[in-house]
């Protein structure tokens, strides 16, 4: 009797240690991580403490690279330094990924593409005063000459360390001559990576990297977050005075906007997560059609599985997408597509033609008139069941895609050996061969043109490259014509053929096109937009509530 | 004999939780007929994440799989992983206790300093570390608890072996020539067994704990086992908006390590020595 009593009495204080914790508006609330004990002793929307004529911002959002802001040190901390409102490149991409001018002022180019002049704006100043300058821009440029080398970032593949660039500060102008002809250099030059900033007034690159952002980094807290505050050299209106910005992990955004701990978040991509905030009236969640997709590798090497079409051709018939990505798993966090680009980009995705539209019967009678059989339900080859590796990682419902594949492959026959692992583990493995389907989730346009993108299938790219050890010589005889040809309208139409052959070789499954999103307390944010691009986070666009 | 059974059958814990206990093994043992002709590994994405109803009693996970039928296969191998965990644990560090106490000197040293390794770390980040060297599956976290909980029962042996090692019934036998192994066997185990027995009978419970945890976190079953571990896992996103995912798989993990934490309890009543 004792120990039903002592078990009964542990029942009770566990239920009061959750009804504890799960309160909203108690004093002792524990915040969703250590960020947020920050967010809360600096006021945030909740406290009351700050002067009525502060505006301050709380933004929840995941930290990449634990949040480094050294644009040279790796892709990520390239990304976070534009996100978090520091850094800005000469061009930005719009919503439909086309380079606009942003710190330039205009830009043209010769006739083959080799020599660039671009005007800066005036009257840009970096946030410790200094102005934007012709001479400013080149000195940000050889920095990265410098030390792109020391880092991850690669800044050589948006702008050649050939390149030789002139500054002319009383006209305003920066002249680039390319070792080789790029039309796409104003894409290339809004990449994160080619973020201008005041190189000779910066000590910190890490932390506190001098910008032309509407931001500028008033206190840097290594692993937990930021304190922002408003650039007063911003050339436009900077709607909050401080933003802080709290590192959150993946499943704890949605929580912390919710509890009011944060008062907006970036990409909650948890599909019940997002139910949650859709329902609330106090909350608004904005979403816009991004330009990444999630695709299935499929290993074509030699011995594999996948190295017969047909089968690649059933498992695409087999895969019903429009179910997967409507169901309350994926929540529409996808749109079901069937090329490697997103349909959303201007690459002719409604000209093309899927042939292999989810038909699970026609799918098995092409397998079994193709030399396949069947052992009860199980798909056999050469007397053994097809087994295919799968990997997978944990991140923008990777895992899940990848469950929901296996449940139609099963239903095919074919036996799946899930491996859910880590992405480096599945970058590995990928190099290595040792796989038949990897999921995974890529940035296409990142420089507003998929030509580094679709290099994942050229032939000789390497198995670092591509991963599918695919070949086609007429794919490579498009693609050599795609990287040379500089027509706009003939490009749009090669790149069409080449998404084509690709669909038609069934290279990759594809799960569909990822969707980026804001979620925010509309009682302390009036306006919050999130682009296409998924660079640009924390800008001057985003607004309190009135 | 006779005694002892009645020792047994008047204890009302041991008898109601034995019962209890052979329930959940005929549960794991029929979970075919139970469910009927439900798989568990079978989903439906269009029926995902729907509540408990007539059709699902336990309601569907996220890839449309019949919960109740995945909590009742579930106890296969959350049962046979923690059943087979425990006799390895227990004849390992057995052995290892007795030759380790029975020989002493640089034999004892060896073993004992191999413990201490392990126990210096705690366990279940130790198993992390193991089970995340070997890979994800449910036979390496059986084999990462174990190298990390064997060293609790070769103490354990060892000390009990110790405390007779010396004692003159002991001397007397192997005056009258008695061999080495059949030292080992006939009078260290015979002393050592009964508190050993009662100690694993008492880790089912935890032991079964320490697998959920790692297939919790992705280290013990992979998708689409049904283990209840890793189904708390696969609900913890859905808390909120479906807990039904998690609430039905933490149900049977309560229950079954209450029972099993019983019935050792009830067990140790009846065969420590110091309650005689």
């Amino acid at each position: 009797m004792k120990r039903i009593l002592a078990l009964i009495l542990c029942v009770l204080m566990l239920a009061a240690l959750i009804a504890g914790c799960s309160g909203k508006d108690g004093g002792g609330s524990t915040p969703a991580n250590p960020g947020s004990s920050d967010s809360g002793s600096n006021g945030g929307s909740n406290g009351g403490s700050k002067p009525a004529a502060e505006k301050v911002l709380n933004f929840g959002l995941e930290a990449f690279s634990d949040g480094l802001i050294n644009p040279m040190n790796q892709t990520n901390t390239a990304w976070n330094c534009m996100r978090y409102g520091v850094g800005e490149c000469l061009f930005k991409f719009s919503d439909s990924m086309v380079p606009e001018p942003w710190l330039a002022e205009s830009v043209s180019s010769n006739d083959d593409f080799t020599v660039w002049t671009i005007t800066l704006r005036d009257g840009i100043k970096f946030s410790n005063g200094d102005a934007l300058t012709a001479g400013k821009v080149k000195e940000a440029f050889e920095w990265i000459r410098t030390e792109g080398p020391n880092g991850t970032a690669s800044p050589q593949k948006y702008l050649p360390y050939e390149a030789e660039i002139a500054a002319d500060d009383a006209a305003r102008t920066i002249t680039i001559t390319l070792p080789k002809a790029d039309n796409n250099l104003p894409g290339k030059l809004a990449y994160p990576a080619m973020e201008i900033l005041n190189v000779s007034a910066t000590t910190d690159f890490d932390y506190h990297a001098i910008g032309t952002g509407p931001y500028m980094v008033k206190e840097a807290k290594p692993r937990v977050g930021y304190t922002m505050v408003k650039n007063p050299y911003y050339y436009a209106d900077v709607p909050y005075d401080t933003v802080n910005i709290v590192f959150l992990g993946l499943e704890a955004k949605a929580s912390a906007l919710q509890a009011g701990q944060v008062d907006l978040v970036e990409n909650v991509s948890i599909p019940s997560n997002i139910a949650l905030i859709q329902a609330d009236s106090n909350l608004t969640y904005d979403s816009a059609p991004g330009v990444r997709t999630a695709f299935s590798w499929m290993n074509m090497m030699e011995g594999r599985p996948l190295n017969d079409k047909v089968l690649r051709q059933a498992i695409l018939m087999a895969i019903d997408n429009e179910t997967i990505s409507k169901s309350n798993t994926i929540g529409g966090m996808y749109k079901a597509g069937f090329s490697v680009l997103p349909s959303n980009l201007d690459f002719g995705y409604n000209n093309l033609n899927n042939p292999y539209k989810y038909d699970l019967e026609a799918a098995k009678k092409l397998l079994t008139d193709n030399g396949y059989t069947y052992d009860g339900d199980k798909l056999m080859k050469d007397g053994a069941q097809v087994t295919l590796v799968y990997y997978s990682y944990d991140g923008r419902l990777l895992n899940e895609m990848t469950e929901s594949h296996e449940l139609y492959l099963n239903a095919l026959g074919i036996k799946v050996e899930l491996k859910e692992s880590t992405s480096g583990d599945c970058w590995d493995q990928m190099g290595a061969g040792n796989f038949d389907l990897c999921n995974n989730n890529w940035t296409t346009v990142g420089t507003g043109d998929p030509t580094e993108y679709m290099y994942n299938w050229y032939s000789t790219a390497g198995d670092a490259i591509n991963f599918s050890r695919y070949s086609n010589p007429e794919y490579d005889k498009l693609y050599d014509e795609y990287t040379s040809n500089f027509d706009t309208a003939a490009r749009k139409e090669i790149m069409q053929k080449m998404q084509q052959i690709l669909i038609d070789d069934a290279v990759a499954i594809i799960d569909g096109y990822w969707s980026s999103s804001f979620a925010y307390n509309n009682k302390t944010v009036g306006e919050a937009h999130i682009h296409t691009a998924d660079y640009y986070w924390l800008s001057s666009e985003i607004k309190p509530a009135a | 004999m006779e005694k002892k059974k009645n020792k047994f059958l008047s204890n009302k814990v041991f008898v109601i939780f034995g019962i209890l206990a052979i329930l959940i093994c005929l549960v794991a043992v029929f979970a075919p007929q139970i469910c009927g002709d439900v798989d568990p590994t079978a989903g439906n994405l269009a029926e995902a994440i729907m509540a408990p109803s007539a059709a699902h009693r336990f309601g569907t996970d996220k890839m449309g799989r019949d919960i109740f039928a995945r909590v009742v296969y579930g106890s296969r191998s959350s049962l046979s992983g923690t059943l087979i965990l425990v006799a390895v644990i227990l004849v390992v560090g057995t052995i290892l206790g007795i030759i380790s106490g029975y020989f002493g000197g640089w034999v004892d040293a060896v073993i004992m300093r191999i413990a201490d390794m392990m126990i210096a770390f705690p366990g279940l980040v130790l198993a992390i570390a193991v089970a995340g060297i070997l890979g994800p599956s449910m036979r390496n976290a059986v084999i990462a608890i174990s190298l990390v909980s064997w060293p609790k029962y070769a103490r354990l042996a060892r000390s009990l072996v110790m405390k007779i090692r010396h004692t003159d019934f002991v001397a007397a036998a192997q005056v009258t020539g008695s061999k080495t192994g059949y030292m080992l066997w006939k009078y260290m185990l015979p002393n050592t067994i009964t508190t050993l027995v009662i100690t694993a009978a008492t880790d089912i419970g935890s032991m079964m704990m320490e697998l959920a945890a790692l297939s919790f976190l992705g280290f013990g079953a992979q998708p689409p086992t049904p283990e209840w571990g890793k189904m708390l896992n696969d609900g913890r996103t859905l808390i909120q908006t479906a807990p039904w995912t998690m609430i039905y798989p933490g149900l049977a993990i309560f229950i079954t390590v209450v029972v099993f934490n019983m019935l050792g309890d009830a067990l140790r009543d009846i065969l420590d020595p110091k309650t005689e």
